[in-house]
């Protein structure tokens, strides 16, 4: 695949928002980083490689802002038992290449590969893989239309995924 | 410790099982040798082997199987294990093949698992080995068998046959196909398989426990509710707004549902009615049952809403939402928990959508339900270690359920459904099992 060649200075934009994306998944603080998506944003995490769609097959996610609202509520929730752990993590997101870039608008897909460790209820669990965001340009600064989650193991036995990746 | 038949026996009394069914490593390797033997285990359905040569791996208890299509249509199920060496022949978790193969020294099978060719023959003429021994082929499991395409395999040659040991169960799982309005159901989008720290049986007694919803899924109930209340009246329906919300149904509610245990383990929660009796009816898909059954028996097979169903000890089903969820124990205190869908054939693509969107929102390894329910059972593995009092309890209504001969029925919030596991349990493990 051919990427993009962009400027230097919307390089450093789409990065600033990839990394600001996970760094508000790292701490979890999940009040921010809904407010990072659009109106009809979606978070997907599919079952198997090269999924096609996320209705026809089954997904480990698959997030629009009103299950994202549910679940944010629920991650707070004091009676949700699983939540009674702390849970950090650390994401390291690179090879970031913009794969399709509309000048006009400035939407843009870019992909990144990320490895992500998550502490939680005394285990620590890495995750790998690549994430492909759809970016849209709303009032001169750019907003997540849709983040996809392909993990590297996502046809594997897994155990609980218990924040968004 | 070993276990003599008497300490086996007195593991379980009729209102307490010892903590040790959970938490004895030895106590595990008893029950995949005297239950999941003895038992009829879930294979898998016989639409994910559509074709001759197609074949899914999987362990039947501690066993590596592979299931598998011949070339005259028929399933098998064998022991992937090459006569040989011993190899595994098919490792993939699902495949089509002419024939099997083994990686190592290239003996060859029928689909069936008859030995068809060893390189080099000559070798073994006047060694006494025989190629026609059967100890050769991948061996045929003692028995298997299908109800409505379900494929269920036994290491017992003298198990009852499959529907005289699903006995009154039976009718869950032809509610499910019978809701197809051309009868028959196939596996379809995928599978999850979720790691479950905990005892294989911690994850089958949660099914129809009605007293712990309201309490482990208050959380996100409430989330949910605490949402919706913020939605303009006029927003459009979600399928989620009416799966999520009945897991915080009351108890009184639970209690109405009803619990029917059978012989052998078997149970399903509800019939009149359960947690997934008020989805809305897809007019699309009225209007297709209406057609296939005509209206009185298109409501006769629709008003049957059954909770959870549980085929002791491998598999529960759904038939209200088409999904199914298989029980692979790994060790005493490691389960893996598989999540099927399941496509209503002649039915509308949006009823297979809403049986996944249900899967991953209640079954997933990411979702609101499931990992609340697992907290539980792992802290019970945990809480377990204690020596503060050996036993686990199951009172709740005892004495009180009623038997009908055929099915012993309950009130929903009964224990009835533990009552009869244990029963089975027993059986089984003294060998006292009819």
């Amino acid at each position: 695949m051919t990427t993009v060649v962009t400027s230097q200075e919307s390089l450093r934009e789409i990065e600033a928002l990839l990394y600001l994306e996970a760094s508000h998944l790292d701490k979890p603080n999940l009040d921010r980083w809904i407010e990072l998506f659009t109106e009809d944003g979606t978070y997907w995490m599919p079952a198997i490689p090269e999924q096609e769609d996320p209705h026809n097959h089954i997904s480990l996610f698959y997030d629009d802002r009103i299950i994202m609202e549910v679940r944010r509520r629920n991650f707070v929730h004091p009676a949700a038992a699983s939540k009674d752990y702390t849970v950090r993590a650390s994401h390291i997101i690179s090879n970031i290449q913009v794969q399709a870039l509309d000048d006009v608008s400035g939407n843009c897909t870019v992909t990144s590969n990320f490895h992500c460790y998550v502490f939680y209820h005394d285990k620590q669990t890495p995750y790998a893989g690549t994430y492909t965001h759809e970016l849209v340009r709303v009032d001169d600064t750019y907003k997540i239309k849709s983040k996809r989650v392909d993990l590297i193991n996502c046809d594997a036995t897994l155990g609980t995924i218990i924040i968004y990746i | 410790m070993s276990y003599s038949e008497e300490d086996i026996a007195a593991l379980v009394q009729p209102t307490k099982v010892h903590r040790n069914v959970y938490t004895d490593p030895e106590v595990f390797d008893l029950e995949m040798d005297r239950i999941w033997k003895n038992s009829w285990i879930y294979i898998g359905h016989d639409s994910q082997v559509a074709e001759p040569g197609d074949y899914m791996t999987l362990n039947y208890g501690k066993y590596p199987v592979v299931m598998v299509r011949d070339n005259d249509s028929k399933v098998h199920v064998l022991h992937n294990r090459c006569g040989h060496k011993g190899a595994k022949v098919v490792d993939r978790p699902c495949g089509k093949n002419p024939a099997f193969r083994c990686c190592y020294h290239g003996w060859r099978y029928r689909l069936d698992g008859k030995l068809l060719g060893v390189p080099h023959l000559p070798g073994y003429e006047d060694t006494g080995f025989d190629k026609n021994d059967p100890q050769y082929s991948m061996q045929k499991l003692a028995r298997y068998d299908s109800v409505r395409g379900f494929v269920f395999a036994s290491m017992n040659p003298d198990a009852p046959d499959l529907r005289t040991w699903m006995g009154g169960a039976a009718d869950v799982m032809d509610n499910l196909c019978d809701r197809a309005p051309e009868g028959e159901v196939e596996a379809a989008g995928g599978v999850l398989r979720y790691e479950h720290d905990c005892n294989w049986k911690m994850f089958i007694e949660n099914l129809n426990d009605t007293m712990h919803p309201m309490i482990v899924h208050r959380s996100v109930v409430e989330s949910a509710m605490d949402y919706i209340k913020t939605l303009p009246e006029d927003s459009p329906r979600r399928d989620e707004a009416e799966i999520i919300p009945p897991f915080g149904a009351s108890y009184e509610n639970f209690e109405e549902s009803g619990i029917t245990g059978f012989a052998h383990g078997h149970h399903y929660d509800g019939g009149k009615t359960s947690i997934h009796a008020d989805y809305t009816l897809d007019p699309e898909y009225e209007a297709a049952m209406l057609k296939a059954y005509g209206k009185e028996r298109m409501l006769d097979i629709l008003s049957f809403n059954t909770h959870n169903t549980l085929y002791y000890p491998s598999l529960t089903i759904k038939s209200a939402v088409q999904n199914i969820r298989v029980v692979r124990p790994i060790a005493y205190n490691k389960t893996i928990i598989e999540t099927w869908s399941f496509r209503l054939k002649g039915a509308p693509d949006s009823m297979l959508r809403r049986t996944l969107l249900y899967s991953r929102l209640i079954n997933s390894n990411g979702s609101m339900v499931g990992p609340d329910d697992l907290t539980a059972y792992i802290r019970m593995q945990e809480g377990l270690k204690s020596q503060a009092n050996d036993w686990v309890e199951m009172h709740r209504n005892f004495g009180r359920d009623e038997d009908l001969g055929d099915r012993v029925v309950g009130k929903g919030t009964s224990d009835l459904d533990m009552r009869t596991q244990y029963g089975a349990w027993r059986e089984y493990m003294t060998g006292s099992v009819a």
